[in-house]
């Protein structure tokens, strides 16, 4: 196993590098020593507040017993501060509020909870997307729809988390899954206080109700699902869902949410598998309108959101992906996104491309003689093998030859290619 | 218009960089033009569309194709495939206001009209509560459920204005830099021999390049 594990992955570790090393040990003192010499920034000071705050309510309104509450945060606490296990955890804390906070949901008293709406979203949907989506998708229905309905929703998205943070870790960048986390664990935590803050009434209980009023008394549905524990002869879903924590959170979608983060960090990673993986989203985004479980605008909702948040994470977090190298142990060095190089507005006098043309028409030395004389512009522009042909050297451009124009580049900055 | 050109955001929500905005404008509307080709799927699960909704539909997916091909080169702009998408966009900022009132008239006629199937759904519901006496409160009332429709109607719309001129803040940016002066020979494209559409996209690509120099310069 260690043999194919070092021939596998670790053949084509580069000399030297430990960007991608694991931390073994499991000595406390590492990592109070760690803390001791810590100084947050600001966006930490943030991140930290806000989870903390929200554990911290957690831990008080969850109504298990108190035994037990401290009992788990013991553990919790005792995971972040062992290096072998605090590297994995301690990263996830996002994704631990999210589940204690989801998990607590149920309990919230109906008297402290917000009204729970039942035509805002069919409103909504109608008004910006002409129609009530889920009604056209599920007009008709039958036994192979069902199942391909239920592939995505009621498997591949249990799953999927896992599985693409395992591939993430062994095949993307050093630290992606740290930003794997943050975002996923950011999307469903702000997802699940949207639903808290916002409870709305899904497709199915359009359906079952009508637009009548709702009321915290009543049990969730499992709206197409249900057609599968039929065919299937199992109890899974109607009992899942008649229990959900949150029967009322159909708005945001982190069914959606939880697709379109997939499939972003996929595409970041493994850019030439795009197509496939947007596909995925489409297909969740049908079985969860065919079954009844979404309106078109919630699924927007938690796609907008998981967008982002990974555009944030994307441009705060995330390593750059060398699309060459085979695994994490590949990579021997972790590069960052800069965004002022990355800005294609800003650009350089260094660079050929970006010189005025006025600059550039009297800069040819016109008493050149001999054989420099036959030296055309376009070879002196383009003898550097960085550059092509310069859209300023041509004069073919549209109309603009003449126009009065002044251009001004940015001095000071580079520009990335 | 030279106010207008003038006073056009700078930056995305005044913190970060232009591009990264258009990153997210381009991204969270081809999300929502998605409705179009799921709209669409009506023609195989025999759901009634009328004119309005093809016609929003369709629109729906041209777009969703012009924005796509701004997404894919938001690090290496061209300044004729981001004229065509801000010229695209303004006139689906006003189709979207058009299709919206529209449709805000529909869903408040089909209303009316379920209202009076509303009784038997609200006594269904009756039957089927547990607690006691709070049951009322718990559901929105009218008013809290118009309000919220109308604000999000509302903040999609207003966001939509905002990208708008984001979108058009882009074009202006590259309009004025050097490195983005569109190079295009009408020879060497021997538009003549391609297919009609690419003639057509093309074509329009040069139409909005001009209409966003007259306008943005």
């Amino acid at each position: 196993m260690a043999n194919l594990f070092r021939k596998w992955f670790l053949s084509q570790k580069p000399a030297g590098s430990d960007v991608a090393d694991l931390q073994t040990s499991l000595d406390i003192k590492i990592s109070l020593r760690k803390l001791r010499n810590y100084n947050p920034t600001k966006k930490e000071i943030c991140h930290y507040g806000f989870l903390g705050s929200i554990m911290l309510f957690v831990f008080i309104t969850n109504p298990a017993a108190w035994i037990l509450k401290i009992l788990f945060f013991s553990t919790l606490g005792l995971f972040f501060l062992i290096p072998l296990t605090s590297q994995f955890f301690f990263n996830a804390l996002p994704i631990f509020t999210w589940l204690g906070l989801y998990f607590t949901s149920n309990y919230f008293p109906a008297t402290v909870r917000p009204p729970i709406t039942v035509k805002v979203l069919p409103a909504v949907e109608t008004v910006l997307y002409g129609d009530n989506l889920s009604d056209i998708l599920a007009t008709s229905t039958n036994s192979f729809l069902d199942l391909l309905a239920w592939i995505p929703y009621g498997l591949f998205h249990f799953g999927a988390p896992f599985v693409v943070a395992a591939i993430l870790f062994l095949f993307g960048p050093p630290t992606i899954l740290q930003g794997y986390a943050f975002a996923f664990g950011y999307m469903n935590l702000i997802g699940v206080i949207m639903q808290n803050v916002f409870p709305a009434a899904p497709p199915w209980y359009k359906i079952l109700y009508g637009l009548g009023s709702a009321n915290y008394g009543m049990h969730g549905s499992p709206g197409g699902l249900a057609r599968i524990d039929k065919l299937l002869h199992i109890n899974l879903y109607t009992s899942a869902f008649s229990n959900s924590s949150v029967i009322f959170g159909a708005f945001p979608s982190l069914h959606s949410g939880c697709a379109t983060m997939e499939a972003l960090f996929f595409s970041y990673a493994f850019p030439f598998l795009r197509p496939l993986f947007i596909f995925y989203v489409c297909w969740l985004w049908w079985s969860t309108m065919y079954l009844t479980h979404h309106y078109f605008v919630d699924l927007m909702a938690g796609s907008v959101l998981s967008y982002v948040i990974f555009l944030y994470t994307k441009y705060n977090h995330l390593p750059l992906v060398d699309t060459s190298l085979f695994c994490r142990w590949s990579y021997s060095k972790v590069e960052t996104y800069d965004k002022e190089r990355s800005n294609p507005l800003n650009a350089s006098l260094d660079d050929i491309e970006n010189v005025p043309l006025s600059t550039m028409d009297t800069a040819i030395d016109l008493s050149l003689s001999g054989d420099e004389r036959s030296i055309s512009p376009s070879y002196i522009f383009d003898r550097n093998s960085n550059l092509s042909r310069s859209s300023a050297t041509s004069n073919t451009s549209l109309d603009l030859q003449n126009e009065p124009f002044s251009p001004v580049p940015r001095l000071g900055t580079k520009r990335l290619d | 218009m030279t106010k207008l050109s003038s006073s056009l955001p700078k930056t995305f929500f005044g913190i970060f960089p232009l591009y990264i905005g258009v990153e997210i404008v381009l991204g969270v509307t081809l999300l929502n033009k998605c409705s179009g080709a799921f709209g669409i799927l009506a023609l195989f699960t025999g759901h009634p569309l009328d004119l309005m909704q093809w016609a929003s539909y369709l629109w729906s997916v041209f777009t969703l194709v012009v924005y796509a091909q701004g997404l894919y080169q938001i690090h290496k702009p061209k300044l004729l495939t981001f004229s065509q998408i801000v010229v695209v966009f303004s006139i689906d900022t006003v189709l979207t206001c058009l299709f919206t009132l529209w449709f805000t008239g529909v869903w408040f006629a089909e209303e009316s009209n379920t209202d009076a199937a509303m009784g038997t759904a609200a006594s269904a519901v009756a039957r089927l509560v547990k607690r006691g006496a709070e049951i009322d409160t718990q559901g929105a009332t009218e008013s809290y459920e118009y309000v919220f429709t109308i604000i999000i109607t509302m903040v999609s719309l207003v966001f939509r204005l905002y990208f708008n001129f984001l979108l058009a803040s882009f074009v202006q940016e590259l309009l004025r830099h050097p490195q983005y002066l569109v190079d295009q020979d009408d020879i060497e494209q021997d538009l003549k021999n391609k297919f009609f559409l690419r003639r057509w996209w093309v074509v329009s690509q040069k139409s909005s390049y001009s209409i966003c120099r007259h306008v943005l310069v």
